[in-house]
């Protein structure tokens, strides 16, 4: 029996976000395209479960980079021009931060930003726009330099704040403003979804994050992040992309330092110019070429000179009544004992009491999110790998109750209400179960941390030099963009246009 | 735009890329290929392992308990009592898998040479594979399970601490598992099984857990027979009798025939329990589909065309209108990997491309943007019309 054709133009391992992105970008351009999926369905953390008769979001807070309808940011307007039509719906808030002495819901759009910063530190109006601003012009830059490369006099010219902050961290620009401690603070909590302390993270990232999420808002699909991932396979296969789930990759197969083509778990062998990995560099390079002789050791050097970013610990709840009911009033509450992200990021080596933690009610949202009288609820943390390493498969169930527990008694205590009292279903997410349902290289959804040692401006310029084997192209989180699931689409596009890139290279040395 | 103070020099994007080759340059070039948390989630969800049966013993007249082993020993993976397994049994070549409560207790699974156990009663006439289990099954015999799926075990950040279980015929094998590792110090809950049985002979498993009794566990029987010797509770388990044996927070876990679950569901109604409080079992494969308002009853004995992708492949079928898109595969020797067979866990996620169905509403677990698209979980879904699918390649 013969499942696939004999020759494929590329192959993409993991139907995720990313891979998908790539496989609708690949096909948009008359390529043919096989999509290797690990798991059942779509999306990877992307997703979504029933529980109780009840569907529950696995993942997804919130989506950047999408836009208002008629001004679509680019992963909003990539969706759009490939025909994946999404049901967006925009969270109401950019967040509640929940800090010492601080209890403020802030709303997107600069100047809402800094005008609700400013009623709570009075004065710090003009800083904080500042300051936003400046995020925003560097966030246009990295937009335009992403599309349109250009010489380092013409950048200088055109791109000034750009190339001026590009070596400094956000701390290091963040203290030439000045800003009261607590107009900084309002302005730290979305640390979180890029996953390094301020002394550690580039502030190109912070002004990518800032300008996103504070200047545009953000979305979510109305029918869970499943939605979203579902549309992106449907339109794919449209296209002519043959997606095909429950096959795991074990072997990307490789002759001469180009890649031909991977085996799967069932054994079978499927040939291709180019394979896209979702599969982490890391696992890729020690485990997956064949044979391995072909992964040279600058490639290894690569994986072992970058440090493994966040993973995840989400304990989602169903709780059987109305938010308000319990005290719950906002679609995000950022709440942390400290906001100095340098402490928080090492708090997040072990494995708790967790110092900060990211809730979700999704009901602001989507007030359809769950049956009347219900609500959703989930208390999030994003660990790093660290601590999480050293939990055996025996201590597994005690470490993961124990820290579930303690986040519910944080918000229970904050809104006065004890949560346990009230859950009708609950799901706890592990490292361990991004792992399970991902096979993400220990569980890790944040790629590789967003540093000054491997800031995102470098990764541009050294690229190049880091496709070790032809053809063999990476798309995930792991990838020059990062985290999230915005950039994971960023990320996708990326790998694809590499490969149409050196098509066209390719016929014209012909 | 003017940049403040001290940021005035261009050179940062070089230096920022001048660290990042320096610290690559000073990694390691030995391959350091160490996923421990994968291997913690490999180690908890294997997939299928190869298992030998070792044991069979009779539990009452009319049940059996298998015992397995994992062909070339060592420890079976973890899991919360009151999970399943499942298992692929091979009948004249074809596949036809099955959900069993794993009825042992998950320290018995984690010591060296681990073990579970299923415990299945033969059927009267209609349990093709329970029947197979009572009567063909052999110790040496060898075959596929998955193990730890489910979501019917005991979550002490959801349920109250005292849980009344309300068990019927077979459906004690969850609160098995559930008695022995309480009994072991290894699950902190306490546990009332009020378990309804015909007579005294239809006990399941009746010494073994009478045995287990103590301060956290305890089994009240209910016999709904005749028997005029018979010391203890009678009838059905009603309203009534479910409120004496709650405490003032009390969790109801549910496992049983169908029509205990139509039965329990009118009981539960009279009382005050909040819907938190409140868990059932999947309902298992449908009885008889055409029973269920909303299917097209006239189309029952109808046999249909089913076209079958996989991949580039394609297969033709026949498939009754009266079972699940799951059993015409399994007759036509398709595989297709299923696990809960109750559509709740998604194994046999599997895209409709054409045709019409009815989906079992007791077992619609669909998110709603499959509904959208015709994704459909194969176990719970019954062809109206000569359909085209397809399935994940086996």
């Amino acid at each position: 029996m013969k499942f696939y054709k004999d020759h494929y133009d590329v192959i993409v391992i993991g139907g995720a976000l990313a891979g998908l992105s790539s496989a609708l970008m690949l096909a948009d351009k008359g390529l043919d395209v096989l999509v290797l999926e690990r798991h059942n369905l779509p999306g990877g953390i992307a997703t979504s479960f029933v529980r109780g008769g009840i569907e529950i979001e696995a993942a997804l807070h919130e989506m950047m980079s999408i836009g208002p309808e008629g001004n679509r940011l680019k992963v909003g307007k990539f969706l759009e021009d490939m025909g994946v039509n999404v049901d967006w719906l925009k969270v109401p808030e950019a967040y509640h931060a929940s800090l010492p002495g601080l209890e403020v819901t802030l709303h997107p759009g600069l100047e809402t930003f800094a005008r609700e910063v400013d009623r709570e530190v009075p004065g710090s109006f003009d800083k904080v726009l500042r300051l936003l601003n400046l995020c925003h012009t560097v966030f246009d830059s990295v937009n335009e330099l992403s599309i349109h490369p250009m010489s380092k006099p013409m950048m200088l010219l055109k791109h000034e704040a750009f190339v001026k902050t590009a070596g400094y961290s956000t701390k290091e620009v963040m203290d030439t403003f000045d800003l009261p401690e607590k107009a900084r603070d309002l302005l730290a909590p979305y640390w979180i979804y890029v996953g390094s302390g301020f002394s550690d993270l580039p502030f190109t990232i912070f002004s990518v994050l800032m300008a996103d999420y504070i200047g545009y808002g953000s979305y979510i699909p109305r029918k869970f992040s499943h939605e979203m991932s579902l549309k992106m396979a449907e339109r794919a296969e449209q296209m002519g992309v043959q997606i095909e789930y429950r096959q795991h990759v074990e072997k990307i197969l490789v002759k001469d330092g180009k890649v031909y083509g991977v085996r799967t778990a069932r054994g079978d062998e499927i040939h291709a110019d180019y394979v896209v990995s979702a599969a982490y560099p890391n696992k890729v390079y020690t485990s997956m070429i064949e044979p391995i002789s072909q992964v040279p050791p600058k490639a290894i050097q690569m994986v072992n000179g970058r440090r493994l970013s966040l993973t995840a610990f989400s304990v989602i709840m169903i709780l059987d009544k109305p938010a308000e009911e319990l005290g719950i009033h906002d679609y995000s509450i950022f709440r942390g004992d400290t906001m100095d992200t340098d402490a928080l990021y090492e708090n997040l080596a072990g494995l708790g009491p967790y110092r900060y933690l990211t809730c979700i009610c999704h009901n602001f949202g989507n007030p359809d999110a769950t049956p009347k009288g219900t609500c959703s609820f989930s208390i999030t943390t994003l660990p790093r790998v660290d601590g999480w390493k050293s939990v055996s498969a025996d201590e597994y169930d005690a470490v993961k109750h124990r820290v579930a527990r303690q986040m519910i008694e944080d918000m229970s205590r904050y809104y006065g209400v004890n949560l346990l009292e009230h859950v009708l279903e609950i799901v706890i997410e592990t490292p361990m179960t991004v792992a399970h349902y991902t096979g993400m290289w220990n569980g890790c959804i944040y790629g590789y941390a967003h540093t000054m040692e491997d800031h995102i401006v470098a990764r541009l310029q050294t690229a190049e030099a880091e496709k070790f084997i032809e053809g063999l192209e990476f798309a995930g989180a792991h990838q020059i963009s990062g985290d999230g699931m915005g950039p994971a689409v960023t990320n996708g596009r990326k790998a694809a246009k590499n490969i149409l890139d050196d098509i066209k290279r390719k016929e014209a040395a012909k | 735009m003017k940049v403040n103070g001290f940021l005035k020099d261009v050179g940062g994007a070089s230096r920022v890329t001048k660290a990042r080759l320096a610290a690559f340059a000073g990694a390691s070039a030995i391959p350091q290929g160490v996923d421990p948390i994968g291997d913690v989630a490999r180690e908890w969800h294997p997939g299928k392992l190869e298992l030998e049966v070792v044991s069979i013993r009779p539990v009452s007249p009319t049940a059996k308990t298998v015992r397995f082993q994992k062909v070339g020993g060592g420890k079976l993976p973890p899991f919360y009592a009151g999970q399943f397994i499942s298992l692929d049994f091979v009948i004249d070549g074809k596949r036809i898998s099955r959900p069993y409560s794993i009825s042992s207790a998950p320290f018995e699974a984690r010591q060296e040479n681990g073990f579970v156990e299923i415990t299945v009663r033969k059927s009267r006439g209609d349990g093709f594979i329970a029947d197979y289990v009572n009567d063909t099954l052999q110790v040496g015999d060898r075959l596929m399970g998955n193990m730890g799926l489910g979501q019917f075990y005991y979550e002490p950040l959801r349920d109250a601490k005292h849980v009344l279980a309300l068990a019927g015929g077979v459906g004690i094998t969850p609160f098995a598992s559930m008695a022995k590792e309480i009994a072991h110090g290894t699950l902190s809950m306490d546990l009332t099984i009020l378990y309804g049985s015909v007579d005294s002979h239809d006990i399941i498993l009746k010494e073994e857990l009478e045995k287990l009794q103590g301060e956290h566990f305890r089994i009240v029987h209910v016999l709904s027979g005749e028997e005029p010797d018979w010391q203890g509770e009678r009838g059905f388990l009603t309203a009534e009798l479910i409120q004496k044996y709650s405490r003032a927070d009390t969790s109801y876990f549910i496992c049983g025939p169908q029509a205990m679950y139509r039965f329990l569901r009118e009981e539960i109604k009279k009382l005050p329990i909040p819907a938190r409080r409140i868990r059932f079992e999947v309902f298992g494969q449908a009885k008889d589909i055409s029973a269920f308002p909303g299917y097209p009853a006239q189309k029952k004995d109808e046999t249909y065309t089913l076209t079958v992708r996989r991949g580039i492949h394609e297969d033709k079928i026949p498939a009754r209108a009266s079972e699940s898109l799951v059993v015409a595969l399994e007759r036509a020797g398709i595989g297709i990997d299923t696990a809960c067979r109750s559509g709740e866990c998604g194994f046999c996620r599997t895209k409709v491309i054409a045709g019409d169905y009815f989906v079992c509403p007791e077992n619609d677990g669909r998110r709603a943007a499959d509904k959208d698209f015709g994704y459909v979980h194969a176990c719970a879904a019954y062809p109206l019309s000569n359909m085209t699918i397809k399935i994940p390649i086996e």
